[in-house]
């Protein structure tokens, strides 16, 4: 399922990162990595906060439509 | 021989902090050459002989983002002698994937782990001499936050400059480790040896920026067609997951985790502050009270301080009685009296000079106040959470949360509020909110607000409401309007952003941000205000009467080369209900200054000095024109281009002239059809005058809200630009 759909709480591992190129290598970058974990720290509207690798990322809808978890 | 030290890291690291502490005062801070991107370059603290260089935050050395290209041109080009690369203790994994890159590029390399007191206190323990082992570089823990450990990440940095190429340690899987030594070797002499590997990665990468920049164009589509078909991906995304399972390899043997709250404080108060119902509250009353704190209270003590004592009548020191300090206009009078300076020239500098600069001088003191509570929200981490919760509102209007931040900054002045655009990415969003920033009225816009008010609707706190209002609807609609443009059109890029965790920011970094910023406006004060006031004192203070040109009297000031000018341009603004030519000039001085125009009514009406809000005016101001015009005047001078100062800012900005010229005269186009549509329906429904200009505001108005609801046309999928943050 795609990440926006994970509730907060809830701890994943990201399958895939789609969308264009330039999205996924940016994803990529923060550690949206295939393989890694993801979990959700709040959420308002389908808009996240994630903890990646160890990071805050704050994640817009459209985006986290893409990563498949 | 001078040395040269580049810090380089994530965003949100603390680089600055680092780079703050580093250099001390000893700072230049400019752009880039050719792009808008910040450029900080400073002195080491007691070593004259070290220059450091702050790189923009970044993470990664790609070629996708401004940042990452001027940071990589500048390590390619010119090869600082050692790179101290600051990581985020409590966020290894991330933070060294750009390590891996910049260990690469064949200049010694010094870490500096950060955030020491914030390990220590999660009972996290990196082993140094591991970390340094398995990276082959040396490694400093610091807390750039406290001070600690700087000097020492200082002394190896200079210590490893003179040192040899460090060899590269890490290592890729057996295939691209093949393909890497391929492509080093069709790279021959081409680069020098210790730059090869960081050629190589990137010519497989299939980085266009790095090939172009070889003398000749090399083949290696063999080799990255190999290596995509045996690991069944494109190379950018093998080297990219290869650097993170070499990472992580390390990091178990380098990291032991102490025992972790289940959740941190920051995801706490996380949970609470971007809450889906409380988030917009909470935000609410920040705002709230940082508002009243900088305007009314400690913000507005100090500006009626400045007022009506530095440049009033005087003050009293520590408010004891007895130790009494004249103003300053108070004391260059005797002092030009006692040096019996000619009356002229008394004029100039009391009422032109000290008069002018002094009413943008109060303003200080409020700017300063709002702008450290803006800077102490920034620096703690809570910015970055306000954009991510309007991110959801504004994109609803093709804005994108990052332009929150310069709006509310502009709320204090707008030229460090469109400075602040610098942090949105994408380029359209970032034009738009520079385009738009300056609608949001601004302190010196507060004064005509005031003026226009208290002359025509009784003090009504309705018109400062409708003001803000005024502004926040033209942000609106500009977005929707814009992004119907081919030149905009598209959705805002998507939102992502790092989070830096919730910290106390030190006192240092706030004050700095805060006095950046302010000094924009100060200087302002000192040079173009300074100029105009001189100049509009001599054009209102000189003219013809009788065919004779001379110094006028107070009561003929119609016969002033302003009035000249006043009455050749007064009759572009007829039809918005404002003629007069004093009106005319008065908005004309708007443009060199927004708080001007109170000051020019003053002198225009003849009372000299006037109180900021110009009560001395009232009467005679509401008898030369009616309230619906003088409604139309105070939107025309909210939302028509910003004082010169602002302009300054948003040519700087746009880096174009074109963009310029469209930014500036889209914002008066706007104005002026507002204020039109103003005048002349609310004349219609006040007194029922019909004419020519009412069928022509109702046209205009009519086109508006066609344009506002016409169906977006597709212009085609642009490509999406994102990056991080920088800070």
């Amino acid at each position: 399922m795609p990440l926006s759909m994970m509730q907060p709480g809830a701890e994943n591992t990201i399958k895939k990162v789609g969308g264009k190129e330039e999205t996924r290598r940016f994803l990529e970058k923060l550690g949206f990595v295939a393989g890694g974990m993801v979990s959700v720290i709040s959420e308002t509207g389908g808009n996240l906060i994630v903890n990646v690798k160890d990071s805050r990322v704050a994640i817009g809808r459209d985006m986290a439509n893409k990563i498949m978890v | 021989m001078a040395l040269k030290i580049a810090l380089a890291g994530n965003p949100n690291c603390g680089k600055t902090t680092l780079f703050n502490g580093l250099t001390g005062s000893n700072q230049f801070v400019g752009n880039w050459p050719g792009v808008t991107v910040e450029k900080k370059e400073g002195r080491l603290k007691g070593r004259k002989d070290v220059t450091v260089i702050d790189l923009p935050g970044i993470y990664s050395l790609s070629p996708y983002t401004l940042e990452e290209v001027v940071a990589r041109n500048y390590l390619l080009r010119e090869r600082p002698d050692v790179i101290i690369n600051i990581i985020d203790g409590t966020n290894l994994e991330r933070n060294l994937y750009l390590s891996t890159q910049l260990l690469e590029l064949g200049i010694p390399v010094v870490m500096a782990v950060n955030m020491a007191d914030i390990l220590e206190k999660n009972g996290d323990q990196i082993h140094i001499g591991k970390l340094e082992e398995k990276l082959g570089c040396r490694v400093a823990e610091i807390s750039a936050l406290k001070g600690t450990g700087i000097q020492k990440a200082a002394e190896l940095a200079i210590a490893a400059a003179g040192g040899k190429k460090p060899p590269v340690v890490h290592t890729f899987g057996a295939e691209a480790e093949y393909a890497l030594k391929e492509a080093e070797g069709r790279i021959g002499s081409l680069v020098p040896e210790e730059q090869k590997r960081f050629y190589a990665v990137k010519l497989l990468e299939r980085d266009d920026k790095i090939g172009e920049q070889l003398q000749q164009q090399l083949e290696v589509e063999d080799l990255i067609s190999g290596l995509e078909k045996a690991l069944e991906d494109d190379v950018e995304s093998i080297l990219t997951n290869e650097r993170y399972v070499y990472i992580s390899s390390i990091i178990k043997e380098c990291c032991t985790k102490g025992k972790r709250q289940a959740v941190s404080v920051s995801d706490q108060i996380d949970k609470i502050v971007t809450n889906r119902i409380l988030a917009l509250p909470i935000f609410a009353v920040v705002m709230g009270l940082v508002y009243y704190i900088s305007v009314t209270t400690i913000g507005g003590w100090g500006t009626n301080w400045v007022n009506d004592g530095v440049f009033g009548e005087g003050w009293h020191l520590f408010g004891i009685e007895g130790i009494f300090v004249p103003g300053i206009p108070v004391l260059a009078e005797a002092g030009l009296q006692a040096i019996g300076c000619a009356e002229w020239l008394q004029g100039l500098v009391l009422d032109g000079i000290i008069g002018g600069v002094g009413a943008v001088l109060g303003f200080v003191p409020q700017m300063l106040v709002l702008f450290m509570f803006l800077a102490f929200l920034e620096a703690c981490g809570y910015m970055a959470r306000v954009a991510f919760i309007m991110d959801r509102i504004f994109r609803k209007f093709g804005l994108s949360g990052k332009s929150f931040i310069p709006m509310l900054i502009g709320t204090g002045c707008g030229v460090p509020g469109i400075m602040a655009s610098r942090t949105i990415e994408n380029d359209r969003d970032r034009k738009m909110t520079i385009m738009t920033t300056t609608f949001i009225p601004c302190g010196a816009k507060l004064p005509i607000i005031a003026l226009i008010a208290g002359a025509f609707f009784h003090n009504s706190w309705w018109v400062a409401f409708s003001a803000f209002f005024v502004g926040i609807a033209a942000v609106i609609c500009s977005g929707i309007l814009l992004k119907k443009t081919r030149m905009f059109a598209g959705d805002p890029a998507p939102f992502v952003m790092e989070l830096p965790a919730y910290h106390m920011p030190t006192l240092g970094n706030v004050l700095r941000s805060m006095w950046e910023r302010g000094y924009s406006f100060i200087k302002k004060a000192g040079t173009i205000i300074l100029l105009s006031a001189i100049v509009l004192w001599f054009l209102q203070g000189f003219g013809w009467v009788d065919g004779a040109f001379g110094m006028l009297e107070e009561e003929q000031l119609d016969h002033s080369i302003l009035a000249a000018i006043g009455n050749v341009i007064a009759p572009i603004f007829a039809p918005l209900g404002w003629g007069d030519w004093k009106m005319a000039v008065a908005a004309v001085t708007g443009l060199i200054a927004k708080e001007n125009v109170v000051t020019t009514f003053g002198i225009l009406f003849g009372f000299g000095e006037v109180a900021e809000d110009g009560a001395e005016i009232w009467s005679i101001l509401s008898a030369s024109m009616t309230s619906v015009a003088a409604y139309s005047f105070l939107v025309f001078n909210l939302l028509c281009a910003p004082c010169f100062a602002a302009m300054g800012a948003i040519k700087r900005e746009m880096n174009n002239a074109k963009w310029f010229w469209f930014a500036v005269g889209y914002q008066t186009i706007l104005a002026y059809l507002a204020s039109l549509c103003i005048y002349q329906l609310g004349s219609l429904f006040t007194t029922g005058a019909f004419g020519v200009g009412t069928a022509a505001a109702v046209l205009i108005a009519a086109m508006f809200f066609y344009l506002l609801v016409r169906p977006r046309r597709e212009y085609g999928s642009r490509a999406v630009n994102v990056r991080g943050m920088a800070k």
